[in-house]
C-alpha cells in the first residue's frame, strides 16, 4: 500500500487490472450485477462527485470479500460498496429483510415457540405463504430453531462449574449458537474446560449485526455494536479474553465495525480471538495439551468460509485439525457456497445463490468426504440443503476427537 | 509455523517453483498478495498438499547472521511463519516487488541490494520502442543468493521478474522467468 495513497478504502490504487471480477461469485451468474470493478471503485469516483450515481445493481453483492482477497493491490472493494449502500441507498429494508436480519428480535421469539415454529416451517403451505407474502423462497429449507438456548442451557448447567478453572475467557457465542444450534456452544464449553479454561457469558451480548448492515439497517446495528464494544471492554478489564466462533461475527466484529459502522473498537480488537487461531497457538506454544481418542478416524474436507478467507486464518483450522491423528483431510477448492448470510433467503436470489454453491457442491460431490468441515453457520444450512453432506464446525470436531476426561488431567 | 520453504509471491515463478518443491517431497507455503495466481497452477499446488496464504502479505523478516529465519505477515500478525529457505517471486515495479524513487531503486521488503543505474537519465529511452534499461533493474545475486549489504543470505533466493537482468519485455520473459525457479529449486534441493 502506497503512504502517498489518501483516498477512502484506498479505492485511489485500483489498476483496473480485474482479478476482482475473476473472483466474483455474483458477476458470474448474474448479469444484472456489475461487478466489483464497476460497482466499487470505478462507481466511487461517480458517487463521489454526486450520490445521483448511486446503482441500485449494487444490492447483488454478497459482501463476501473475495475481490478484497484478490486484489493485489489493497483496495477494499466490498467495503466501498457496502460503504455506497449505506450512505446512498434509496430502499428502506422490507419486513422480510428486517425479519431476517433481527436475528436477536426473531430468535426469542421463535425459540419460545421453537417444535410449533420448526414444524410450521416445514410444512409446505406455510412456505407457500412465506414465499407469497414475504419472499422467502419457498425452495429453502429454513434453519430450525432450538427449544432451550444455549444461554439457558449454560446458566442451568455449566455456569456453576466455571469459576473452578484458573484461566478464564469470555464467549461471543452468537445469535447462530444460542438460538439455532446450541450444541455448539456446548461443545464449545465441553473443549475449553477441557482445557483447563473457565467460560463466562459476555453480560450483555448483543447481536455482532452483520445481517442488519447487508439489509441497510444501520442505525440498529450501530447502536448494537457500540454496546458490543462496551460490554467486551469490561471483560477485557475483568482479564478475561474474548473467544468467538463464528467468522462472519468475528470479520464483523474486527473490521467492520471501524470500517462501515465507524464504531472504534480499538481498546478491544487485539483481545478478540476466533477460537481456531486460540487454539492452535495455545497448543503449539505447549500452553494447551491436547490427549486424543485412541482409534478415532474421519475423511473430511475443509471448505473455507469466504470471510475465513478475508480474515486469512483458514491456515489456523486445517493446522489444528491435522493435529488430529485419525483426521484425513482434504482442503476443497476455494468458492463461496452461495448464501452469504440472509441473501439466499430471499425468493429473487434463491437461482443465483444455488448457481453461485454449483462449483462447490460438485467439488463435495467428488471428494465424497463423511462430511464438511466449516466454521461458518449460514455455509452449513446451504451445504446441507444443497448436498446432504453433514457439515461440522472445528469445535464439534474437537470435542468428538479429544478424550475430554485425558485432556482435561493433562491440563490441570 | 514452520515450512521447509516458503515462497513469497504467488505469479509465474513463484508457482512454478513452489509446485515443483512441493512434489519433491518439501513442505512449502506460498504467501500470495491478491490472487496473482492462476488457477491451474493454485491447483497443481493445492494438490500436491501445499498451504496457499492468498491475500496475505509479508511485512517483515526475521534474520540472523546471513540467514532469513522467519517472516511476519500482515494478517497472522504474531504467529510467524519460519522455513529453512525462501524464495522471492514478488516481481518487479507493478507488482512492487522493485519499487523506483525519484533518486533510488529499492527492494522494499528486505532491503536487498538492487542493480541499477546511479544516473538518473539513463534509466529510460525517450524512444517509445527501444528497449527500456529500468526494465531490467533488479535485485543482486551471488549463487543464486540474495545480497544484503554486500553479504550474501544464503537461504533467500530470488526468482522471476524481481531478478536484474530479467524483464517482461523480453520476448523470452516466460522461458527465463520459469529458469530464475528452475534455478532456485536446484539450489533449494542441493542444500
Amino acid at each position: 500500500m502506497q503512504e502517498t495513497n489518501i483516498s477512502a478504502k484506498n479505492f485511489e490504487q485500483c489498476q483496473k487490472c480485474s482479478l476482482c471480477e475473476t473472483v466474483c461469485p455474483v458477476m458470474a451468474n448474474n448479469p444484472k450485477y456489475g461487478g466489483p470493478k464497476r460497482s466499487g471503485p470505478d462507481g466511487e469516483r461517480y458517487r463521489l462527485k454526486n450520490g445521483i450515481f448511486f446503482d441500485d445493481s449494487l444490492k447483488y453483492c454478497l459482501n463476501c470479500k473475495r475481490c478484497e482477497v484478490a486484489c493485489p493491490s489493497g483496495v477494499k472493494i466490498a467495503d466501498l460498496i457496502q460503504q455506497a449502500r449505506i450512505d446512498f441507498g434509496r430502499q428502506s429494508p422490507k419486513l422480510r429483510d428486517v425479519m431476517l436480519a433481527s436475528t436477536d428480535q426473531m430468535g426469542p421469539l421463535a425459540s419460545s415457540f421453537a417444535p410449533l415454529v420448526n414444524f410450521s416451517l416445514g410444512l409446505g403451505a406455510v412456505k407457500g405463504i412465506m414465499d407469497f407474502t414475504l419472499g422467502v423462497d419457498r425452495r429453502r429449507t429454513l434453519p430450525k430453531y432450538a427449544s432451550e438456548t444455549f444461554v439457558h442451557w449454560f446458566k442451568k448447567n455449566a455456569a456453576g462449574a466455571q469459576d473452578a478453572f484458573k484461566k478464564q475467557i469470555s464467549y461471543f457465542h452468537g445469535c447462530y449458537a444460542n438460538y439455532n444450534y446450541p450444541q455448539l456452544g456446548k461443545d464449545f464449553v465441553a473443549v475449553m474446560n477441557a482445557f483447563g479454561i473457565g467460560v463466562q457469558l459476555i453480560n450483555n451480548e448483543r447481536c455482532c449485526g452483520v445481517a442488519k448492515i447487508a439489509n441497510g439497517m444501520i442505525p440498529a446495528a450501530t447502536r448494537d455494536a457500540r454496546i458490543n464494544v462496551d460490554a467486551f471492554a469490561k471483560e477485557v478489564k475483568e482479564g478475561r479474553e474474548i473467544v468467538t466462533v463464528s467468522t462472519t461475527c468475528t470479520m464483523t466484529l474486527l473490521e467492520e465495525y471501524p470500517e462501515l459502522l465507524k464504531v472504534d473498537n480499538s481498546v478491544v480488537r487485539e483481545h478478540i480471538h476466533l477460537v481456531e487461531k486460540f487454539l492452535y497457538k495455545g497448543i503449539v506454544s505447549g500452553e494447551l495439551k491436547p490427549v486424543w481418542k485412541e482409534g478415532w478416524k474421519a475423511r473430511a474436507a475443509y471448505h473455507c468460509p469466504c470471510h475465513q478467507e478475508r480474515l486469512g486464518w483458514g491456515i489456523f483450522t486445517t493446522e489444528l485439525l491435522r493435529m488430529i491423528p485419525g483426521m484425513e483431510l482434504t482442503e476443497l477448492e476455494s468458492n463461496c457456497c452461495g448464501i452469504a448470510g440472509t441473501y439466499g433467503f430471499k425468493k429473487e436470489n434463491f437461482k443465483v445463490s444455488q448457481l453461485i454453491g454449483r462449483p462447490l457442491f460438485d467439488n463435495i460431490a467428488e471428494v465424497k468426504p463423511e462430511f464438511v468441515v466449516c466454521e461458518c453457520e449460514t455455509c452449513k444450512w446451504q451445504i446441507e440443503m444443497s448436498t446432504g453432506v453433514p457439515v461440522k464446525n472445528p469445535v464439534s470436531i474437537l470435542a468428538e476427537a479429544l478424550d475430554l476426561k485425558k485432556t482435561a488431567s493433562a491440563n490441570l | 509455523m514452520k515450512f521447509d520453504v516458503i515462497i513469497i509471491g504467488g505469479g509465474l515463478a513463484g508457482m512454478t517453483a513452489a509446485t515443483a518443491l512441493q512434489e519433491a517431497g518439501l513442505k512449502c507455503a506460498v504467501i500470495a498478495e491478491g490472487l496473482s495466481l492462476h488457477n491451474a497452477s493454485r491447483r497443481e499446488f493445492s494438490t500436491a498438499g501445499g498451504t496457499l496464504l492468498t491475500g496475505d502479505r509479508v511485512t517483515e523478516g526475521q534474520f540472523e547472521d546471513n540467514r532469513l529465519l522467519s517472516v511476519r505477515t500482515e494478517k497472522l500478525e504474531d504467529v510467524l511463519l519460519e522455513a529453512d529457505s525462501f524464495i522471492l517471486a514478488t516481481g518487479k515495479f507493478f507488482s512492487k516487488g522493485i519499487v523506483a524513487d525519484m533518486d533510488k531503486v529499492y527492494e522494499p521488503l528486505f532491503g536487498l541490494d538492487v542493480e541499477y543505474e546511479e544516473d538518473r537519465s539513463k534509466w529510460f529511452d525517450p524512444s517509445f520502442t527501444a528497449p527500456q534499461k529500468f526494465l531490467e533493474f533488479g535485485v543482486r545475486t551471488k549463487d543464486g543468493c540474495a545480497l544484503k549489504d554486500g553479504k550474501p543470505i544464503v537461504n533467500l533466493f530470488p526468482a522471476g521478474e524481481i531478478l536484474s537482468g530479467i524483464s517482461s519485455a523480453q520476448s523470452d520473459a516466460t522461458e527465463q522467468i520459469k529458469k530464475s525457479a528452475q534455478d532456485a529449486v536446484t539450489a533449494i534441493r542441493r542444500k
